[in-house]
């Protein structure tokens, strides 16, 4: 329990930090704002002729606001912190402490993350009801389901992160690498529901992990059933595990091999 | 139970450098064929450091101080030998080690810099289960013993150095670790935070009995906080004896820079080598042969003094000094 205590404290000090930055918080929940109404009425545009690939334009809405909420939440510092931290060899100073270095960017990021999603979950729940209304034909027995599916998106894009992160301790610019990442984030879930892309694409998306950080959460809240849960979930699970075992052997590789100079 | 804190036997550590070659072919070669440099920077080094001892580890830059305590704290691992710090192998060990011992870094800042002191000393607490209630208590002693009260609460990137070395110690003090591993904790500091940081170190020692590991280039860090000076120079211990033998040898000078308002002729004296140059005097003072003051008496009565300073030797040169001093019993 005395474990757990650690890094829930840990969390919650980074809660606190997360509310003194004002001018970035409020910057945040203007950008997300400008984003959904820019959408809004791109999306407006593209309906007029009634639905497409089976989003109405109200589900459309609703499915950018869940995705764009995914990403916003997810915004800590998370890939430069791990960067600077091996680049300058600050890492080495972390691990004079009785706690593991990933546990801890997962706590501190938890912390942020939870702030992020209280902040743009209110603002995303109240542009949704102005813009479009409820969520067309939402299934509240789906509530624990959906949110099951929000969470582990995000656990995937920490994880993501954290593993891009982790590569510093290989290539000397990693820039590039999250840039990929993140792009393919946008394209395959974020920016379009998986069901817009062609239909080879699709199947290529589906077995990927980037559509299951935005698609797969946002994609159970406006259209849930059993059997797209089961499809969703499960691959959810299991590129969290591949990528958070990958993050802990870049991590136990770069330690090992970690060499610092002097002063 | 053992007496001594810190054990090294024939301690290595061999780092891997990529080489660079100089132009544009030799780049686009390194691309495919890279080239690696091996440097010894700790070759065997062999020591014991005993419970509630204060030992200063001193030596030239690049001689493999700290590339010493990173192994010792299990940052680094060895590439050979063995160590045991307090009864724990800092390489399978290190989780378990580092909740017994507190390491400050006066080049690197240990705690979070957005946060207030108040608040990693909280987050602090809970990664090393202290409950509570005992963590106020001893942030409040650490708070009025190293005078933090009027800056408990603003962020440590907003504080001066001297506020935020006296922190970072607190800090590494609000566990009662049984090692203080201190890496140049007083660089960059004025002389009278200085001072303080030292007599808190030997009163934490006094009190708590904790060892002391230092690395420091200041000869007053040294003189002031440790019995037992190691000097180590390319990897090798060239040195071991206790601070006092070292005083009387090397660390018993002082130098005196006086400006005058207009150029002065001072008395010679026993003891005192002078160099002077138009308006200013640089007179470094044998100390066993002759008191500081009275060359401070001296010096004031030839009048017209604009300013004047006090120092140690740089450590470099008293190092050189105890090379040559070997050499020459060799």
């Amino acid at each position: 329990m005395n474990k757990m205590k650690k890094y829930r404290i840990i969390a919650r000090i980074h809660v606190q930090n997360a509310f003194v930055y004002r001018a970035n918080v409020i910057s945040g929940l203007l950008f997300y704002t400008l984003f959904i109404f820019v959408f809004f009425n791109l999306w407006r545009a593209i309906y007029e002729g009634g639905s497409v690939s089976g989003y109405t334009h109200g589900q459309v809405v609703w499915y950018l606001i869940i995705t764009e909420l995914v990403v916003f939440g997810c915004r800590t510092r998370i890939v430069t912190q791990i960067n600077e931290d091996v680049k300058t060899g600050a890492i080495a100073y972390l691990l004079n402490r009785p706690v593991h270095y990933i546990a801890y960017q997962a706590a501190a990021a938890a912390g942020q993350i939870a702030a992020n999603l209280f902040f743009f979950g209110l603002l995303a729940a109240a542009l949704g009801f102005l813009f479009v209304g409820p969520i067309p034909d939402f299934q509240w027995a789906g509530v624990p389901c959906m949110l099951l599916s929000g969470a582990l998106g995000v656990a995937l894009q920490f994880a993501s992160m954290t593993a891009i992160g982790l590569t510093a301790f290989r290539l000397e610019d990693n820039s590039a690498v999250y840039l990929i990442f993140h792009k393919l984030v946008f394209m395959l879930g974020v920016f379009l529901p998986v069901e817009f892309l062609p239909g080879w694409l699709q199947g290529i998306a589906k077995a990927l992990p980037f559509s299951y950080v935005a698609w797969g959460p946002a994609k159970l809240f406006v259209g849930f059933s059993w059997s797209l849960f089961l499809q969703i979930v499960p691959m959810q699970m299991l590129w969290l595990s591949v990528m958070t075992g990958l993050s802990l052997l870049m991590y136990r590789s770069g330690m090992r091999n970690l060499q610092m100079n002097g002063g | 139970m053992s007496s001594e804190a810190i054990m090294a036997e024939n301690l290595t550590k061999r780092y891997r450098t990529r080489v660079k070659a100089e132009g544009l072919g030799a780049g686009v070669k390194a691309l495919f064929q890279p080239m690696y440099r091996e440097v010894d920077a700790v070759k065997g080094i062999s020591f014991t450091v005993q419970k509630g001892e204060m030992l200063a580890f001193i030596g030239p830059n690049g001689a493999g101080k700290s590339t010493t305590i990173k192994m010792l704290t299990g940052i680094l691992h060895p590439t050979g030998g063995s160590m045991k710090v307090l009864a724990y192998d800092p390489v399978q060990n290190r989780r378990e080690l580092c909740a017994h011992i507190g390491t400050v870094f006066g080049q690197r800042s240990q705690l979070w810099l957005h946060l207030p002191p108040v608040d990693s000393f909280a987050m602090l607490g809970a990664i090393y289960g202290i409950d509570d209630t005992e963590r106020r208590r001893r942030v409040d002693v650490l708070a009025q013993r190293f005078g933090l009260g009027e800056f408990l609460h603003t962020p440590v990137r907003k504080l001066s150095l001297g506020q935020r070395i006296r922190c970072e110690i607190a800090a590494s003090f609000l566990y009662e670790p049984d090692i203080l591993f201190l890496d140049e904790p007083t660089i960059g500091l004025d002389v009278v935070v200085k001072q303080a940081i030292r007599e808190l170190i030997l009163e934490w020692n006094r009190e708590k009995g904790v060892t002391v590991f230092l690395t420091s280039h200041d000869p007053g860090d040294v003189e002031h906080i440790c019995r037992r000076a190691m000097v180590i120079d390319h990897g090798v211990v060239v040195l071991d004896q206790p601070v006092k033998t070292l005083k009387e040898s090397c660390l018993n000078r002082k130098v005196i820079t006086v400006k005058f308002f207009e150029p002065r002729i001072l008395p010679a004296m026993d003891g005192v080598q002078m160099e002077c140059s138009e308006a200013q005097a640089v007179l470094t003072v044998d100390t066993k042969r002759r008191p500081i003051g009275e060359v401070m008496t001296a010096v004031t009565n030839a009048g017209g003094v604009a300013d004047i300073t006090v120092n140690d030797p740089p450590m470099e040169e008293i190092i050189t000094e105890i090379f040559s001093a070997r050499e020459a019993g060799t």
